[in-house]
């Protein structure tokens, strides 16, 4: 059984709404950098954030002490069931699964919280803010918001986490009680993240995000969500999802993705959709590239978008899915063109582009893939 | 091939079995320790020594002895840099290996809520008072909530891709109940299930906040219980298609029938007060078992100890089934989190195959709001042939898992079946 893309909903640093991120992307455009500061640190970082106006009518008693991650949540699972078309009742809200797929969390309550222990004492924690820093508070306010009362999971890892969240999707609606499963990845960021990606040699000061480069200097992270809506028809399907694996050291990652690269690629594909975002990751992707498909056009959304972890697998299948519904590839950005793979360096039309991968490879030791079909 | 496409070629699901286990608790290392302290009905609650609690209301938790975790780990690679919930993970993997060595599962999911928190903690510490951050790296190395289950993973040579559910309280119980299901549909044949979780201080402090934690000690279902305590540790279950695990003639120490969820998105922190969203995960565990209420001996209660959870609880349970003998053992050990529903599989299975009761400990006064039969301070035995394990999470995420006693051979009927 195969399930179909119904829906999607998109907040990005780049805008809001699938039609408009999309049009931003195929004009080669990208997210603007806002410093990020500390008060405890001289250090200022760069990030792409989302803008608040972006948020603004999204409003619900339930989100009202939420944290940004549940907000941006919340919007892109919203519009991706109002594009799919579908409206909640309660006698199909047992019909619908949730699936979030997050990696940080609620980072940026979770420092608030911890910040008064460490300077007042335990007496100075908040009620209120606690349950925001759970991993599942997100996904329980679009629980509730929605009306589900039926499955619904909260999956972390890393940037491979998205994708993982599709496959497990596939294996909830292989019940037939399941009409329709939802899948959302979300991301906020704080300085916190951004020094502790630093300190792992993952992270550039400012952008730009320079995929496959002869150097990798960093990625700059992003915040957002991307959500799908999973259903038995749709505009593009998911012929096949691998449930991946995991690498125990970075050198070890060209391993596995070769791995899922050779099990998706068994038919003809007409472009990738890669992670690359400026870190080691690029370089286990292309050798994994040129070894399995080395002729195939290759996007990555990441120097525009940034690295958005746990919402980045959705992105990187909603600009797969993008491409194949609107035959069109964005340009790849801050890209040369000494790269030894075929890369996407302008606004490329795809007229006859049918099936496509999307090939994720994490940051801390995870990976997954699938591959979409146009109908 | 990979497993995703593999499909079953009938309709009939496939039968799922416990093939092997491995537990850490504050009850002990292993199954033996496990069985020896919920025999004897043992208050495993200890003051915390491992961050300061004086500001707090409750100061004490289940713990696993740092010393005795560290020594059964002195021969791992890398040993003094992984966190401890990675050890825990490590320990309760090594006992469940040391049963199946051959043991290889194709999927591995997880439960946790934490991860490696408490290198967070240091981190956020060392940061703010300029501290020593030359082991920063490491600290955060270690923080992500997957990290655990790989390291244990990796100790052992498994490579199967993970899956970490983190549903709160529940996320444990999710992750037996997903992986029963995985198996069941038979797109998987071997699924390594189970959860984790370590103290941390972070968390203490905030169910300290929310007055969810007692000063007293947990008594789970008494009239005059007064909140939960908090625990940790690891369990880990190996789940294999029934039919052909008996056909190499692996041991089966029982069965999973059945699995139920479900969301009742009342508030973040509280149980819808009827028990609706608990009664729901019950029944569906139930109908996928294709059993009736009637059917089950032992009921293993989420049972915090906190005044919501208890009473819908108990409400959901007494209105679907009569007199089953409950008990919770977060009143020996703590809660968990996200280990619990695992560590708590470990309990039922343990009640099926010694065929006993385990005690729901410090148990003095019924509630008169709730009509259950408590199997107070003592455990005792019984004939437990199908056990139900409840899990209850913030944001009002609830899960129900069923096991029967290790099943008979093949070709006589399935559970449920006329």
């Amino acid at each position: 059984m195969s399930l179909a893309i119904a829906g999607m909903g998109w907040v990005t640093p780049l805008g809001i709404g699938v039609d408009s991120v999309w049009e931003r992307l195929l004009q080669g455009e990208e997210a603007s950098a806002t410093p990020i500061s500390e008060e405890f640190s001289d250090r200022v970082y760069s990030v792409f954030r989302v803008l608040e106006s972006a948020l603004k009518y999204i409003s619900h008693p339930r989100l009202r002490r939420a944290s940004p991650i549940s907000r941006f949540a919340a919007a892109a699972g919203l519009w991706a069931l109002e594009s799919a078309g579908l409206k909640l009742e309660p006698q199909n809200a047992e019909r619908i699964a949730l699936i979030f797929a997050i990696s940080n969390g609620g980072v940026i309550y979770t420092k608030r919280f911890y910040r008064e222990i460490v300077a007042k004492g335990a007496q100075a924690a908040s009620p209120l803010l606690f349950p925001e820093t759970v991993f599942n508070a997100p996904a329980s306010h679009l629980a509730a918001i929605l009306g589900v009362t039926g499955a619904t999971y909260t999956l972390v890892g890393d940037g491979a986490v998205g994708v993982a969240a599709i496959t497990m999707a596939e294996a909830l609606m292989a019940n037939e009680t399941l009409d329709y499963c939802l899948v959302v990845g979300t991301e906020e960021i704080d300085w916190l993240l951004c020094d502790a990606y630093r300190r792992w040699r993952l992270l550039r000061l400012v952008p730009p995000i320079e995929p496959f480069s002869e150097q990798n200097r960093g990625t700059i992270l992003s915040e957002g969500a991307g959500a799908i809506v999973l259903a038995r028809d749709g505009f593009v399907t998911i012929e096949r999802a691998h449930p991946g694996g995991y690498f125990r050291r970075r050198a070890e990652a060209e391993k596995i993705l070769k791995r899922i690269l050779c099990d998706l690629a068994e038919t003809e594909i007409d472009f990738v959709v890669s992670s690359a975002n400026g870190t080691f990751v690029d370089d286990a992707e292309s050798e994994a590239l040129q070894e399995v498909v080395p002729n195939t056009l290759v996007y990555t959304g990441k120097p525009a978008l940034g690295e958005s972890v746990g919402a980045a697998g959705l992105w990187q299948i909603m600009l797969a899915a993008q491409a194949l519904h609107s035959k069109e590839l964005p340009p790849v950005l801050h890209a040369d063109d000494t790269a030894r793979l075929q890369l996407s360096l302008s606004r490329t039309p795809v007229p006859s582009a049918r099936r496509a991968i999307v090939l994720s490879c994490g940051l801390n030791q995870q990976t997954a893939g699938l591959r979409l079909v146009s109908q | 091939m990979d497993q995703a496409d593999r499909r079953e070629s009938t309709n009939d699901p496939a039968r799922v079995a416990v093939t092997a286990a491995g537990v850490i608790s504050p009850l002990g290392f292993g199954l033996a320790e496990t069985l020896e302290s919920l025999r004897s009905a043992q208050d495993c609650v200890t003051p915390v020594m491992r961050f300061s609690v004086t500001q707090c209301r409750c100061k004490t938790a289940g713990q696993v002895s740092d010393s005795r975790l560290l020594a059964s780990h002195a021969q791992i690679p890398r040993s003094g840099r992984l966190h401890r919930a990675s050890y825990m993970m490590i320990q309760a993997l090594q006992e469940l290996v040391m049963q199946r060595p051959e043991f290889e599962p194709e999927l591995t999911v997880v439960g946790t809520t934490s991860g490696g928190m408490s290198y967070g903690e240091r981190y956020y510490r060392s940061l703010i008072g300029a501290g020593d951050l030359r082991r920063a790296p490491r600290w955060i190395a270690n923080y992500p909530a997957q990290k655990p289950v790989i390291d244990a993973q990796t100790a052992f040579g498994i490579s199967a891709p993970c899956r970490v559910i983190a549903n709160a309280c529940a996320s444990g119980t999710n992750a037996i109940g997903h992986a029963f299901e995985c198996v069941r549909s038979g797109r998987y044949q071997r699924v390594l299930a189970g959860g984790y979780d370590a103290l941390a201080e972070m968390v203490f402090v905030g169910f300290d906040s929310l007055q969810a934690a007692t000063p007293e000690k947990c008594r789970p279902f008494d009239r005059y219980r007064s909140g939960m305590v908090l625990g940790e540790g690891a369990a880990v279950l190996a789940l294999e298609n029934l039919d052909l695990a008996c056909e190499r003639g692996v041991p089966i120490l029982a069965e999973i029938i059945g699995y139920g969820i479900s969301s009742d998105n009342y508030h973040i922190t509280q149980p819808e007060p009827s028990g609706i969203g608990a009664r729901q995960a019950m029944e569906r565990a139930l109908e996928s078992a294709h059993i009736s209420a009637a059917d089950v001996d032992y009921i293993n209660a989420h049972g915090t100890a906190t005044v919501f959870n208890d009473a819908a609880e108990g409400r959901a349970i007494s209105a679907l089934f009569n007199g089953v003998p409950i008990s919770s053992t977060k009143s020996m050990m703590g809660h968990s989190l996200g280990a619990a529903g695992a560590i708590e599989a470990i309990v039922c299975l343990l009640a099926l195959q010694q065929q006993f009761l385990p005690a729901n400990i410090n148990f003095t006064t019924p509630d008169d709001d709730v009509d259950l039969n408590i199997v107070a301070n003592e455990a005792r035995p019984a004939v437990v042939n199908i056990a139900l394990s409840n899990s209850f999470g913030f944001g009002g995420t609830n899960a129900s898992t069923l096991m029967r006693k290790s099943p008979p051979a093949p070709g006589l009927p399935r559970t449920g079946d006329a």
